[in-house]
């Protein structure tokens, strides 16, 4: 396996060539020894009947009892194959459609998404993660980490920032591991210049504004504004509405005008924050699209009076006032720009690198407190699986004392 | 007297079974609201929703929406509704602390719950259900906003001005202050205060079922 590993690095090692020459191979994603999943193994572990458990579950399931969550988590550390990770899924959409949804534990949803990773279940780990609603999949922030890492490791960036979505979207940007390798995963999916469509672009938006919002450096500056920026143009296409609907984003308008704020506050602040120049191409790439777009718009309007209607339907007066100030937004932004570069606080490196460097610089300490505090995690999930089996051994025999 | 009454049994039974079944075959939260969003009906009673309000169906969303995406349902995050972002200046929010959610739901779309209201910025000391949970009215308020609106401080209320009486009441009340001490000793003018005490308000209302509950009992 540490061979495969090796080899896993090499190649992603070339990829990395093409963008940064002198950093080294295995730094800059999360270390083996925060991947390596002795410390899970070495629990003690109840070996049970994978067929018994399901048995038990069904026939409670039909007579209409809730079934404890103890049971399902040792459904899920039993599983020893691939098709019996898909029978776990089923058992899990039980469950959380069960009264006892509530209580499904922090430990069992880890254990699923490693047993997922072991048994290169990856995409069912992504469905379920994305359909948490229906599943209960919240995973802690340890999990996400594992799960991006695997994914930014194979160089699937696109589901990479799917998963960053996901902890976008429950806002577990907490760990400065998790917002180191979101915006990693977030830049490269970047960089391949990927055709977005409008949700997609929305996400990824918001993802970048909530994980800049954390970070205090260029990087984060930077991620504020591209996030505003993107977010700024569905708002533009779409309405206010279509932003904020299902999202963590708060509902007032004019986040083109955040990102010009960003990018104001970056040229009065006296500090070494600066943006990168991509970040800044890219926006202003942006902004000429959309004014293109609002042309094309104005000129076919007499030939289009239906399509009309049903934008006025999306779109509020408040919205079309928003809309009418794209010109100002695109002078304001030109004038930021030529301040930004004449105070020198444009850095010609570009987000990647960015991330790169401060992955390099922090994410080691990073990880050492992040295993710590995992490990401590560890041990209060044993026990309160201690109490729970404890409770269960108690019920039963008071069960077993009744008809005496 | 009359004859005696005979006692049936049966019938006691009877009502008793059929009390039983129809606390057992109530709809639940999710058959209750559920919505037919092409064209704004209730599945369950057939009525039409008020037509100001189906915009504001289409555009926003229930808030077990909104807990349903969020980790342990969203307990302890502040939620707003947006008729409050458009009636009141000041910040009015529900702290939620406990939710029970009917799992009947496909999404587990419905629910109740209960919370801390923040009304106008005046932070209340109980925890109450929240009210109107399956309006499609409510808004998230994000992680890096929350500190933003905790910190809002309402003005000190003005104190109340109070304004002479009418005259013949005036004449009125002094009159019978002056037979109850009984004497011409002066007293002070009287003044009505400019405050309204509403004693007929939704707590006192929901305190009173209550109470009346406690008492009753269940049908059964």
């Amino acid at each position: 396996m540490a061979a495969s590993m090796f080899k896993r690095c090499l190649n992603a090692a070339v990829k990395v060539k093409t963008f940064s020459s002198c950093f080294l191979a295995r730094r800059w994603l999360l270390s083996a020894a925060y991947t390596d999943s002795k410390a899970w193994e070495a629990r003690e572990k109840e070996p049970q009947n994978l067929a018994v458990l399901a048995n038990t579950m069904d026939r409670t399931y039909e007579r209409n009892l809730p079934v404890s969550s103890l049971t399902l988590s040792r459904f899920i550390d039993n599983i020893s194959s691939r098709k019996e990770v898909d029978q776990a899924e089923y058992y899990i959409y039980k469950f959380r459609h069960s009264p006892n949804c509530w209580y499904l534990r922090d430990w069992t949803i880890h254990s699923w998404i490693r047993q997922c990773l072991k048994y290169g279940a990856r995409d069912k780990a992504l469905h379920t993660l994305k359909n948490k609603v229906q599943y209960g999949t919240f995973p802690d922030d340890f999990t996400f980490n594992l799960l991006i890492n695997s994914y930014i490791k194979e160089g699937d960036f696109k589901s990479a920032s799917f998963v960053v979505e996901e902890v976008m979207l429950q806002e577990a940007f907490d760990l400065p591991s998790t917002q180191i390798l979101s915006l990693y995963a977030l830049g490269s999916y970047l960089a391949t210049r990927p055709q977005l469509t409008v949700s997609e672009e929305r996400a990824l938006g918001a993802s970048l504004l909530t994980c800049g919002l954390k970070q205090d450096n260029s990087l984060g500056l930077s991620a504020q504004l591209l996030g505003n920026a993107f977010l700024g143009k569905v708002e533009n296409l779409k309405g206010i509405h279509a932003v904020f609907k299902g999202m963590p984003l708060f509902w007032g308008r004019g986040y083109l005008g955040q990102a010009l704020a960003v990018m104001e506050r970056v040229a009065a602040a006296s500090g070494d924050a600066k943006l990168s120049k991509d970040t800044l191409d890219y926006v202003s790439n942006l902004l000429q699209e959309l004014e293109s777009a609002s042309e094309t718009d104005s000129s076919g309007e007499e030939s289009e009076g239906e399509e009309d209607k049903k934008k006025e339907d999306l779109l509020d007066e408040d919205d079309l006032e928003e809309q009418a100030k794209l010109p100002e937004y695109v002078s304001r932004f030109k004038e930021l720009s030529t301040q930004l570069e004449s105070q020198g606080k444009v850095d010609s490196t570009s987000f990647q690198d960015l991330v790169t460097v401060l992955a390099q610089e922090n994410l080691e300490a990073a990880e050492k407190l992040d295993m710590e505090e995992y490990k401590n995690r560890l041990q209060a999930w044993e026990a309160e699986r201690r109490q729970l089996i404890q409770r269960e051994k108690e019920l039963r025999e008071k069960l077993k004392k009744k008809p005496e | 007297m009359a004859k005696k009454k005979k006692l049936r049994l049966i019938a006691e039974m009877t009502r008793k079974i059929r009390a039983y079944q129809e606390l057992k075959s109530r709809p639940r939260e999710s058959q209750k609201y559920a919505l037919d969003y092409e064209t704004m009906t209730r599945p369950l009673t057939g009525k039409r929703l008020p037509v100001l309000a189906w915009q504001d169906v289409r555009r926003e969303s229930r808030l077990f929406s909104l807990l349903a995406g969020l980790r342990l349902f969203g307990v302890g995050r502040l939620f707003t509704r947006k008729s409050w972002l458009e009636d009141h200046s000041e910040p009015s929010y529900w702290q939620i602390t406990k939710v029970k959610v009917d799992y009947t739901a496909e999404n587990m779309d419905h629910g109740q719950a209960w919370g801390i209201l923040t009304y106008k910025g005046k932070v209340e000391s109980e925890v109450k259900e929240v009210d109107k949970v399956m309006y499609h009215d409510w808004r998230l308020i994000p992680k890096h906003m929350e500190q933003q609106i905790k910190e809002f401080e309402p003005l000190p209320e003005p104190p109340v001005r109070y304004v002479p009486y009418p005259p013949l009441l005036r004449a009125m009340l002094l009159a019978q202050q002056k037979k109850a001490v009984g004497g011409s000793a002066m007293t002070e003018e009287p003044a009505l205060p400019l405050q309204r005490n509403v004693i007929f308000s939704k707590d006192y209302f929901r305190r009173q079922e209550e109470e009346r509950q406690g008492k009753a009992g269940t049908a059964v």
